[in-house]
């Protein structure tokens, strides 16, 4: 792959939460964390993306329990002519 | 064994393999299902009637496929079509230039770094303001953040599940994730952030390497993805 281009901040930020998903393409991916590596501007916003993406995935969590509405749903299954066994 | 046993038997074999596979992504479904209608009732209908046309339709899955997406597909599908019926109609701000939304949360957090309040997701535990906070996005923008932020559904497989472009999906995304953190910060302010403003030394050191959270694409990037939809 060929040396990445400088780019300015602005072109970085407006790259951000593309970069941080992994949704650019390698060259543009290059530019930016070639950027990073030399920007101390531009570092901390890309750390508070990363945080708060990192806050937002935490905070998934596998709901209550779910034991009867699983039963409610095996037992309109069933009505279906499903023959699985109950948990 | 008799033709109709062997069917018998296949039957048994299929629903098993649901139950396993299928069945075991009750808790993504409902968390999905909770996320679009707010109300936990009205979820764990939406989930009966998610599974029970993931069973009729079990002969159209292909092995292979992710299960889940296909749950979550159906269970959109569903949801959307029982809004219609309820005549519900929900307009919304598409959110059209993705770049200006990331531009207008850089912006944001460099206003929160000037007050010194930007270090709240070290003092805080936002679990339930983030959950909050996701709960009264503007519906579009809550689908777009819950598949990709919460259940971590890549642009392109959120989009699959939506049924829109890419380039929605992340127009939806950068929106909400904007809104979000305007929320999180208005948040920390409201809960008593005291603005402690770091050394300069501090602000200024940042070494640390920033990578994508996930394993890039790179194959032709979101950015051209979206440009290839709009030429």
């Amino acid at each position: 792959m060929a040396t990445p281009a400088p780019i300015d901040c602005e072109t970085a930020v407006r790259r951000l939460w593309d970069f941080l998903d992994g949704e650019l393409g390698a060259m543009s991916a290059a530019e930016v964390e070639a950027h990073l590596a030399t920007c101390a501007r531009c570092v901390p916003h890309f750390a508070f993306a990363t945080e708060m993406l990192d806050a937002v995935t935490a905070s998934r969590r596998v709901p209550g329990d779910l034991e009867p509405l699983r039963a409610r749903v095996v037992t309109a299954l069933e009505t279906q002519g499903f023959r699985g066994a109950r948990a | 064994m008799d033709g109709q046993s062997a069917s018998h038997a296949a039957a048994v074999a299929r629903d098993a393999v649901f139950e396993r596979e299928v069945l075991a992504c009750l808790p993504d479904v409902t968390r999905y299902a909770r996320s679009l209608t707010h109300d936990e009732t009205a979820a764990d209908d939406l989930v009966q009637e998610t599974f029970l046309l993931a069973y009729r339709g079990y002969h159209t899955f292909r092995t292979g496929e992710d299960v889940r997406r296909w749950l979550l597909t159906i269970c959109r599908r569903a949801f959307l079509r029982d809004r219609m019926r309820s005549s519900r109609v929900v307009t919304t701000d598409e959110g059209t230039n993705a770049e200006l939304d990331t531009l207008a949360a850089v912006t944001g957090h460099a206003a929160a770094q000037r007050a010194g309040e930007d270090m709240l997701f070290e003092r805080f535990d936002l679990a339930p303001a983030i959950e909050q906070a996701i709960a009264a996005l503007p519906e579009a923008f809550r689908r777009a953040v819950v598949l990709v932020d919460v259940e971590g559904e890549g642009y392109e497989e959120a989009a699959e599940i939506e049924a829109v472009p890419v380039g929605t999906i992340r127009s939806r995304l950068f929106r909400g994730r904007r809104l979000l953190q305007e929320q999180l910060l208005d948040f920390a302010r409201d809960a008593g952030y005291e603005a402690t403003r770091r050394p300069a030394a501090v602000a200024a050191a940042s070494p640390a390497v920033i990578r994508p959270r996930r394993a890039p694409r790179h194959a032709t990037g979101a950015q051209a993805r979206v440009a290839q939809q709009t030429t």
